[in-house]
């Protein structure tokens, strides 16, 4: 070992390869990110089930009995507009659910399993902004996984169907720009319904040292919710929890846009995001690092 | 203690009260506690600890495994909060001003955690970036100072126990603190990686920089700090220079041709409690003036004797566990032998 530095270090005063000024706290989130295997299963799969899709309508048009299956399926065969929409449908009750609780239930909860959250902890971040950062980061995560699915279904659309305009549940006819217009609209409200997932999940991970636990706690609690409003006794409950909301984005393909769903699904959204990352919040401050 | 704080003392009133151990003198005290409580349940993990380490200290913290100097550590770094009791670090109250203390402070809590898929250079830029801007420059030469440059581009999950532990510390240097904190930073080590790092801790302590060094060997301590504090169940034994910690030991090691023999002539001399049987050697409680007549006596005996060297260590090894008190192992013991007697086919007794 070499002799030891004696003069006080550069505190941001010199060198000419600085880092630390462009490395913000989204920066560092992101790298961690990036250094995850895991990050790429979820973001292979957006872009890949798009393709699946359309691969199984391309093939099933021959089929006479074929092109059953969800919404937007049957229109899918003439048009690859609706791919995008498709796997969004497809997506959204599961898959991004999964994605959410894991991205989210990992930040604060994996960190501490992987024992990184005691020395992350020693540098003078604020907790607050600790948890804000994972939060804002988790939903940039699915961001970049839902323009994936988008860009999938484009793609996977236009080369098997073409891109056409779009009948909308009114009807009427819109353009290709229109129509992609009303499908980033949806995404976007898609998006905003992770936010909640993102929050429970980030709560959940504040509290427990396993991000396993954090993952289970959320799916649980949101599957739980499912069916709970599946049964016409819980009707009463319906308008109080936010997976009601979720395939409200289906009113952006009405023409002229009905509002009133989407702005209560989205109110739905906020108040829960909002509630569960403030708790997470109290709790982080408080939170004995003991891992 | 049963004083319950609510609100701290003034370090002044304290220092009434407990005026041998705040001995910092004209220097400027850089890590304090004041009454550091922390219960986990009903479990007092850190008794009403007050530990003072002075600007420019290698300061040792000692204490046997689970004495509470990693909850203790854990408190001054702010990663838990204490139940009652506060510490000062570099003049900023912890908990509280947390951040502004974090900016002057370097180190690691058990084992130094990394991403396992990010280069050595890349986690440092990481944490690094967390405290202020850091170069490239800054970041190749905490490298240096650890030696592991040539290694910076390689995945940390693939290192060697020894490499994390001196990346630990090459992370807590990146921003040149003033004071530096270093849990157990030689457990699992072998020789050669331990010898590097107390030689290592020495030069950053002469080089200025403050470090307080948790562990829980005796002779680390010995060998490495200037001042120190022994606790052991979470309250403090004892505090001071490391010089007048130690009691003059006057033990010898004997080594004859017929041990067993030997024992019996030098307890018949020195009484059955002085002489100790550890590791092939006979300890004896004497000293250097008594030398010669044990050895008259042994040869008398028909004793032939090998070696007499003296064992300070020893009688420091023995104050170390008398002040961290051995007597509840005894019991474990005992459960000990008795499970083992019944899980040994034919058990012994």
């Amino acid at each position: 070992m070499s002799t030891v530095a004696t003069e006080p270090a550069a505190h941001g005063s010199t060198g000419p390869r600085m880092h630390g000024h462009a490395l913000g706290p989204l920066r560092r989130e992101w790298t961690k990110l990036l250094f995850q295997r895991r990050s790429y299963l979820i973001w292979g799969g957006a872009f890949a089930i798009p393709f699946l899709i359309a691969l199984a309508l391309y093939l099933a048009k021959s089929d006479p009995h074929g092109g059953d299956g969800p919404l937007f399926f049957q229109r899918v065969t003439g048009n690859g507009m609706y791919v995008a929409l498709a796997a969004l449908s497809a997506l959204l009750p599961f898959l991004l659910p999964l994605a959410a609780a894991m991205v989210a239930g990992y930040m604060i909860s994996g960190e501490a399993e992987l024992g990184t959250l005691r020395i992350v902890l020693l540098r003078p971040v604020k907790r607050g902004s600790f948890v804000l950062t994972k939060w804002v980061m988790a939903i940039v995560y699915l961001a970049v996984g839902f323009a994936l699915m988008l860009a999938g279904g484009l793609l996977f659309g236009a080369i098997f169907f073409g891109l056409h305009p779009m009948v909308t549940l009114s009807g009427s006819t819109v353009g290709v720009w229109h129509g992609l217009g009303l499908i980033i609209l949806c995404c976007l409200y898609g998006l905003a319904a992770m936010a909640c997932i993102v929050s429970l999940a980030l709560l959940f991970s504040t509290i427990t040292d396993s991000s396993l636990t954090a993952l289970i706690a959320t799916i649980v609690i949101y599957i739980v919710v499912q069916v709970l409003i599946a049964f016409s006794y819980f009707d009463w409950l319906r308008p109080w929890v936010f997976p009601n909301y979720f395939l409200e984005y289906l009113n952006f393909f009405r023409d002229p846009i009905y509002w009133t769903p989407i702005l209560k699904g989205l109110a739905s959204f906020g108040a829960w995001s909002f509630g569960f990352t403030f708790v997470a919040y109290l709790l982080f401050r408080r939170k004995d690092v003991l891992s | 203690m049963t004083q319950a704080v609510a609100e701290a003392p003034t370090p002044t009133e304290r220092e009434g009260t407990r005026p041998e151990q705040r001995s910092c003198g004209g220097r400027v005290p850089i890590l304090t506690t004041h009454a550091l409580t922390k219960r986990f349940g009903s479990l007092h993990a850190v008794d009403d600890l007050d530990i003072e380490v002075c600007r420019g200290d290698i300061f040792g913290f000692l204490g046997p495994n689970g004495a509470g100097k990693t909850t203790v550590i854990r408190m001054v770094l702010g990663l838990i909060h204490p139940t009652s009791g506060h510490a000062e670090v570099c003049g900023h109250r912890v908990p509280g001003e947390l951040q502004g203390a974090l900016r002057h402070v370097g180190g690691f809590v058990d084992d130094p955690p990394f991403y396992p898929l990010m280069s050595a250079r890349r986690n440092l830029r990481l944490l690094g970036s967390m405290t202020g801007p850091v170069s490239e420059e800054r970041i190749d030469e905490v490298l240096d100072i650890v030696a592991l440059r040539d290694r910076a581009e390689d995945r940390v999950g693939g290192y060697s126990h020894g490499m994390k532990q001196r990346l630990g510390i090459a992370q807590a240097l990146l921003h040149s603190p003033e004071l530096i904190v270093l849990d157990e930073p030689t457990s699992g080590l072998d020789p050669r990686g331990m010898k590097d790092v107390r030689e290592l801790i020495r030069e950053l302590g002469a080089a200025g920089t403050t470090v307080f060094l948790s562990s829980h060997l005796l002779h680390e301590v010995e060998q490495v700090c200037t001042r120190a504090v022994i606790i052991n169940r979470g309250k403090m034994v004892v505090q001071g220079p490391v010089s007048e910690l130690r009691p003059q030991s006057d033990a010898v090691k004997v080594l004859t041709g017929d041990q067993g023999k030997a024992a019996d002539t030098l307890r018949a001399q020195f009484g059955a409690s002085s002489v100790l049987e550890d590791e092939g050697f006979l300890i004896v409680q004497a000293g250097e003036d008594a030398v010669p007549e044990m050895v008259r006596r042994l040869v008398a005996d028909g004793v032939a004797v090998r070696a007499v060297v003296p064992a300070p260590e020893q009688g420091l090894e023995d104050f170390f566990l008398e002040l961290t008190g051995t007597d509840g192992d005894r019991p474990v013991l005992a459960k000990r032998r008795a499970g083992l007697a019944r899980l040994l086919p034919g058990g012994r007794r």
